[in-house]
């Protein structure tokens, strides 16, 4: 179990996850645990990397604090409700949307392009008078109250200024239902949402979903550890080891191919999709 | 005569809660999975597999004297404590920040998040 936490750290982190769609196939696939403990375990894992890492993004100065707690808001509404109709749900409605969840991530990863260079971005406009022109591609967010432009000035960050946030603000809803009901972080959710839809430089958006996911998992956490759904003896053991291979992944990051890794990647998750598509049909 | 102090400038303000964070959420971390870590190797000295153990629900009464005893369930209890109340703590960190700072709205947000949680845990409480 120690081991099988070490792979997913490991993985998780060469491939920017949190590692969530890994350990709850990994317990219910491999160690044939039902799968709402298995998410409250995973929930338990995705809490520590993400303090872990979190805390490093913070001293580096690269994740958006006022921006990440006023989403995290949202998303721990969604954690709320989600960990709340969770222990409503069977394991295999559970099982049917951790497997469309996976051929998600896969499908994402397929997509996804190696890093390209850092694209100019735009001087933020408090720095730089831009003229009006400048933000003619912005909704009209001063319009009907919220949000207004002072908001947008606060939550933005130097080289780039947030917009859509009402868009931020319903996906984070969403993000965070699907992370308390199939015990992910929501990275794969609301790193996009950020990066594509709010004007997000990529790196901020990562180190700040990385910030967020903390607060999203606890929320719901909470509720399974005070229902009785995280087991102690498959946490404790799972949660170390994610740990490890994390710590582990992070440092050997720059010698490892991961375009190759992703493809194999690829092909475990929708390997782990169709066993849990099985699951759900039985 | 007492001066008051001049509030920092917003860049120098971010800067310093960053920087406290930070430190909470490293210490916080290494803390927790130092916990959990004990709990793992008095486990494993039991030579008990996971698997083959059936748990109780968490009581938080019982901890104290798993610990005294050195028996592996109040570690782990104790530190995924430590791990759900994490993210609580760097959020009534940050309202504190903020209210020192004067952030009125940042600090509503922190508040705001806070009581979500709280809900969490009341209603997960008294839905047995």
């Amino acid at each position: 179990m120690i081991a099988g936490g070490v792979a997913a750290g490991v993985f998780g982190s060469l491939l920017g996850l949190g590692g969530g769609v890994l350990i709850v196939p990994l317990l219910t696939l491999g160690f044939g645990l039902p799968l709402r403990e298995a998410v409250g375990v995973s929930l338990v894992s995705v809490i520590v990397t993400s303090s872990a890492s979190a805390g490093v993004y913070l001293q580096r100065h690269v994740a958006n604090l006022r921006l990440g707690m006023t989403l995290e808001l949202f998303t721990a509404l969604g954690a709320l409700a989600g960990g709340l109709v969770a222990f409503m749900v069977t394991d295999r409605v559970l099982a049917g949307l951790f497997a469309l969840l996976l051929v998600y991530v896969a499908v994402s990863m397929l997509r996804r392009r190696e890093p390209a260079p850092a694209p100019a971005v735009q001087p933020h406009p408090v720095q730089a008078d831009q003229g009006p022109a400048a933000d003619a591609h912005l909704p009209a967010v001063a319009a009907s109250g919220w949000p207004s432009e002072r908001t947008i000035d606060r939550l933005s960050g130097p080289g780039y200024r947030v917009r859509g946030l009402r868009r931020g603000v319903i996906g984070a809803v969403v993000a965070g239902l699907v992370s308390a009901l199939l015990g992910v972080g929501g990275g794969i959710i609301k790193v996009p949402l950020m990066n594509l839809m709010m004007g997000v430089p990529l790196r901020v958006a990562t180190a700040t979903s990385n910030l967020m996911i903390g607060v999203t998992a606890s929320s719901s956490a909470v509720i399974y550890l005070l229902r009785g759904g995280i087991d102690p003896y498959v946490a404790g053991p799972t949660a170390v080891g994610v740990y490890l291979g994390a710590s582990l992944g992070s440092r050997i990051a720059h010698r490892v191919n991961t375009r190759v890794l992703r493809s194999l990647f690829v092909v475990v998750l929708l390997y782990n999709a169709i066993q849990m598509a099985l699951r759900a049909l039985r | 005569m007492i001066r008051q102090a001049e509030p920092l400038p917003l860049a120098d303000a971010r800067e310093n809660l960053d920087r406290a964070i930070a430190r909470l959420l490293v210490a916080a971390t290494l803390t927790s999975v130092g916990i959990l870590a004990i709990g793992v190797i008095l486990l494993i000295a039991r030579g008990t597999s996971p698997l083959d153990l059936s748990f109780e629900r968490l009581d938080v009464a019982r901890i104290p004297a798993d610990l005294a005893g050195l028996r592996a369930e109040g570690f782990l209890w104790l530190g995924l404590m430590v791990i759900v109340a994490t993210p609580a703590a760097r959020v009534g960190v940050s309202l504190v920040g903020y209210a020192r700072g004067g952030e009125r709205s940042m600090a509503l947000i922190s508040a705001a998040i806070l009581t979500i949680i709280g809900a969490s845990i009341l209603l997960s409480s008294s839905g047995g």
